[in-house]
């Protein structure tokens, strides 16, 4: 073995330790600060929903899924219920002004809203930290709330109920 | 994802399933890779050719690796997904060195061999981290017999001093020994001491946090509530009277502070825990000659009589010789002489890979633990259930702590002790209790990722 070869080996190892950790740091980047790109993005191309500009759009599809509160499953509240009657907005968040608080170290705190559009309620990411999850996926564009679907924000997850 | 690299994908794995056994699989490859890598160098650098030997020394760890993953996979899905190839890589790493010290042994011609030990006792040692997660899927089982975990450790403790069995190695009596098997069961008792005060500080931590009168903006526990610190006070120093080991007891009385800590969330217990520390210490290597002798080699460690006397600073010297001649990027695994420093495949490994690796592998080796710390502490930080969390944290600490302890003994910031480094060092008892803990971090993160879900 020439002197250079043994050289390049014993700088190669060293470096491939430092790669190997150093990819795992951008692991842990990434769930310190969740998928800050795609937020940003998101935020940039979705304008913010409010139930005035929307109540002008005129939406109707004819669903028949008219929900009436907000029933928590899971988390320091569960069982509780939000009457949603009368409401136009409901603004999610560990801020203690929010509609629905929610108490959770991956709660932001101002989180997410939901908007009556329509006959609709349309749930809006607020760019928060950790995301907020529909059905299990995180969403990035404000999505129309379906029957059945629960909504996760940290531990805390929620549905809304007819 | 055609044409990403192995860095670019790792991370995108990662996001599109988090904690995945998937991503632990990729990693886990990549961790074999850098064992041969280690091994092969080390046969280029000692014999100038590479022998199928190396196959021995590489095969038997990666296949339990992978046999434990296939165990993960079936029953904690959800586990994290860093901590296996972390453990992994140390053991791989602690398994070259140690046959880099075999090779120099046989060169020498002598008989000391560790490294087909360490291989069959890190694959035993894998294969029970399997049991542990096999037979204890929910953590919560763990809560039920705090006492019971408690009295065990004090008997585990208390053993390397009962007779026949004990066994007084280097002035520390920390073995029991049963014909050729000898064991280290301090080792096992910091796991069942982490059950017993996560178990104890969740039931009580109420009035260990709330009562109390002000003093000075100071909330001072009421005295029977200082009762337990006391008492564990007492029993730290018991520990180093009978086992003759100031790391071990450092070691449980920090594990025993920082449990209170979380549970109460009372800087004064930190405080006055420091301060029993230090002056016990203190007064201990007054009182006792064997801590005295450590306190004289870390203070003085070049003074002629501290250099020559029996036990004295001549091994943390060759310590600090190995690791400066090592310089930033490392003489090269197999290019050394780390067989010169006594002990190098046990208590100075840190040394030997320091020498071998350099600044810049040491530095490695010790982020690999700040990630294996970090991957337990986020565990206890997002887990549900009080007792789950302090246990976590306890594990992830005694971890943390352990390997602070012996890499400032081995570099000479702190006395030197008996402690073994986590994963790396020759020596079973060490590697079942990591390996087990591992196992236990794996299954609280689990279970906190099924609580969410259901």
């Amino acid at each position: 073995m020439s002197e250079l070869a043994l050289f390049l080996i014993r700088i190669g190892f060293v470096a491939v330790l430092w790669v190997f950790i150093l990819s795992l740091l951008s692991v842990i980047r990434a769930d310190l600060y969740g998928r800050r790109v795609i937020n940003r993005i998101a935020k940039q191309n979705a304008p913010l929903l409010t139930a005035g500009s929307a109540a002008s759009l005129g939406i109707d599809d004819g669903d028949s899924f008219n929900p009436s509160e907000i029933a928590v499953l899971t988390g320091r509240t569960a069982g509780t219920n939000i009457p949603l009657e009368n409401k136009k907005e409901v603004l999610i968040g560990r801020a203690p002004s929010s509609d629905m608080v929610i108490s959770d170290d991956f709660a932001s705190s101002i989180h997410a809203k939901l908007v009556h559009v329509g006959d609709d309620w349309v749930l809006q990411d607020l760019n928060s930290t950790n995301g907020t999850n529909l059905d299990g996926k995180k969403i990035t564009t404000p999505v129309t709330i379906k029957s059945g679907m629960t909504i996760r924000i940290g531990t805390t997850t929620f549905e809304l109920r007819s | 994802m055609s044409n990403v690299s192995l860095t670019q994908a790792i991370p995108m794995l990662l996001k599109a399933v988090p904690r995945s056994r998937n991503f632990e699989a990729v990693l886990l490859f990549w961790v074999a890779g850098i064992h041969a890598f280690a091994l092969a160098q080390i046969q280029l650098a000692v014999s100038q050719r590479m022998s199928w030997d190396m196959l021995y020394y590489w095969a038997p760890p990666t296949i339990s690796a992978w046999i434990l993953h296939y165990v993960l996979r079936k029953y904690v899905l959800n586990a994290d997904g860093l901590l296996l190839p972390l453990a992994f890589l140390l053991n791989g790493l602690g398994i070259a060195m140690i046959y880099r010290l075999d090779l120099a042994e046989i060169t020498r011609g002598g008989q000391d061999l560790f490294a087909e030990r360490q291989v069959w006792l890190s694959c035993f040692a894998m294969l029970i981290a399997a049991i542990v997660v096999r037979l204890v899927r929910n953590p919560l089982v763990l809560r039920r017999f705090p006492y019971l975990a408690g009295a065990a450790a004090v008997v585990l403790l208390l053993l390397p001093a009962a007779p026949v069995i004990g066994r007084t190695l280097n002035g520390a009596t920390l073995w029991i020994a049963i014909g050729d098997l000898s064991f280290q069961p301090g080792e096992i008792a910091k796991i069942l001491l982490a059950i017993f005060f996560a178990g104890y500080l969740v039931s009580r931590k109420g009035p260990l946090s709330e009562i109390g009168s002000r003093v000075l903006g100071m909330k001072i526990p009421s005295a029977k509530d200082l009762g337990p610190i006391l008492l564990f006070w007492i029993a730290s120093i018991a520990v180093l009277v009978i086992q003759r080991d100031l790391g071990t007891s450092i070691l449980y009385f920090g594990l025993f502070l920082v449990m209170i800590y979380t549970a109460t969330g009372r800087g004064f217990y930190v405080g006055i825990g420091l301060v029993m520390m230090v002056t016990g210490a203190l007064v201990a290597s007054r009182l006792f000659g064997y801590v005295g002798a450590r306190f004289d080699a870390w203070l003085a460690p070049f003074a002629t009589e501290n250099y020559t006397a029996q036990g004295g600073s001549y091994q943390l010297v060759q310590g600090l010789f190995g690791m400066a001649h090592g310089d930033v990027i490392g003489a090269g695994l197999g290019s050394g002489f780390p067989q010169l420093i006594p002990l190098a495949e046990s208590d100075f490994i840190f040394a030997a890979l320091g020498e071998e690796l350099g600044l810049a592998g040491i530095f490695a080796i010790l982020a690999i633990y700040l990630l294996i710390v970090y991957r337990g502490l986020r565990i206890a930080n997002t887990h549900q259930d009080d007792f789950s969390k302090l246990l976590a944290l306890g594990l992830s600490f005694v971890l943390g702590l352990q390997v602070f302890i012996v890499a400032g003994g081995v570099m000479g910031l702190l006395p030197l002790t008996g402690l073994t480094t986590p994963f790396l060092a020759a020596g079973g008892s060490a590697l079942l209790a990591n390996w087990a803990i591992i196992a236990l971090l794996m299954v609280l993160s689990d279970s906190s990722l099924r609580r969410v879900k259901e």
